[in-house]
């Protein structure tokens, strides 16, 4: 009885005594490795269709502009060096320079959703290529709006974390943990897109 | 910041190199896709490509999450869903006929 009540207790700080992880990092972890799946399902769909002959309309593939997402890509990837240099300002105690490199990271990751938005309204209006254009379109449309939704989260929560640190003049320990959580999920959103770039645009096959 | 870690985290001029490391290969990436309009590699193009994104992804799962410092619990949660879901999708994928293992 008393071992298991050891196994279960939770250390002042926060940490699960079994483990030695703090419980909520943990839980980021587990979530985030379930959002393979999730993401997996839709790639594996996208994948279906984006190539199947017979449909009408345009298809995905035969419209990416590689030049523009590359850069796009490139804009993801270097958001991810600004979140880590976030979470090493925190961790010396560098209020200044975490909110700086937190306000860097948002502000790339606002970019990259500007860039999505402008290739989602020239596929619409030039392309005439909607949501219900064919199957690999909304295969297209699903995957990738899905990928910037959690990017927009990811912004939303870099910013909250930035206001925070504004309006108390830095984050309490306890709030260094939610950078590290909210960085971890930023990171994953990236290795998300490192994927996605590879499968549907640079590994893009026309329709046969 | 955190106690669980097992070693020490990169420097920050050790993660600016780490991030020119990942704009290089997604330049060689891009490089590869303008190659193979040109040469049709065929398959070759599909190992590079996918061979690049995973070192890209190992280099911003180990460095910049972390997890290479973390302690192996979190690593083996990670990696357990990220080989569920690729080898379940890939039977998916398999069966349907999108991708092709070619055996001897």
């Amino acid at each position: 009885m008393s071992e298991l009540a050891h196994d279960t207790a939770v250390s002042d700080h926060g940490e699960h005594e079994s483990t030695g992880i703090e419980n909520r990092k943990l839980g980021m972890w587990v979530f985030l490795s379930s959002e393979f799946l999730f993401f997996g399902a839709l790639i594996t769909n996208y994948l279906l269709y984006s190539n199947r002959g017979g449909f009408e309309g345009v298809y995905p593939s035969e419209i990416y502009d590689i030049p523009f997402t590359s850069v796009s890509s490139f804009v993801l990837l270097m958001s991810s060096l600004t979140m880590v240099l976030a979470h090493n300002a925190q961790s010396r105690h560098d209020q200044n320079g975490a909110r700086t490199w937190l306000f860097a990271t948002a502000s790339l990751g606002a970019v990259f959703l500007g860039g999505q938005v402008f290739e989602f309204t020239e596929f619409i209006v030039i392309y005439d290529m909607t949501l219900s254009t064919n199957p690999a379109a909304s295969a297209f449309f699903v995957l990738t709006g899905f990928h910037g939704a959690h990017v927009a989260i990811g912004v939303i929560m870099l910013l909250s974390l930035w206001g925070m640190s504004r309006r108390r003049g830095g984050l309490s320990d306890r709030q260094g943990l939610n950078l590290e959580l909210v960085g971890l999920y930023w990171h994953f959103v990236d290795i998300i897109w490192i994927v996605i770039f590879t499968v549907v645009y640079l590994l893009s096959a026309p329709p046969t | 910041m955190s106690t669980e870690h097992t070693t020490d985290h990169p420097t920050p001029s050790q993660y600016w190199k780490i991030a020119v490391v990942l704009a290089v290969l997604t330049a060689i990436e891009v490089s590869l896709f303008y190659i193979n309009r040109e040469l049709e590699l065929g398959p070759l193009n599909a190992v590079l490509l996918i061979s690049l994104a995973l070192l890209k992804f190992v280099i911003v799962v180990g460095w910049y999450m972390h997890l290479r410092f973390e302690k192996s619990l979190l690593s083996r949660f990670f990696t357990a869903g990220f080989l569920l879901a690729s080898g379940c999708y890939l039977v998916v994928l398999s069966a349907l006929g999108i991708v092709v293992i070619r055996g001897g």
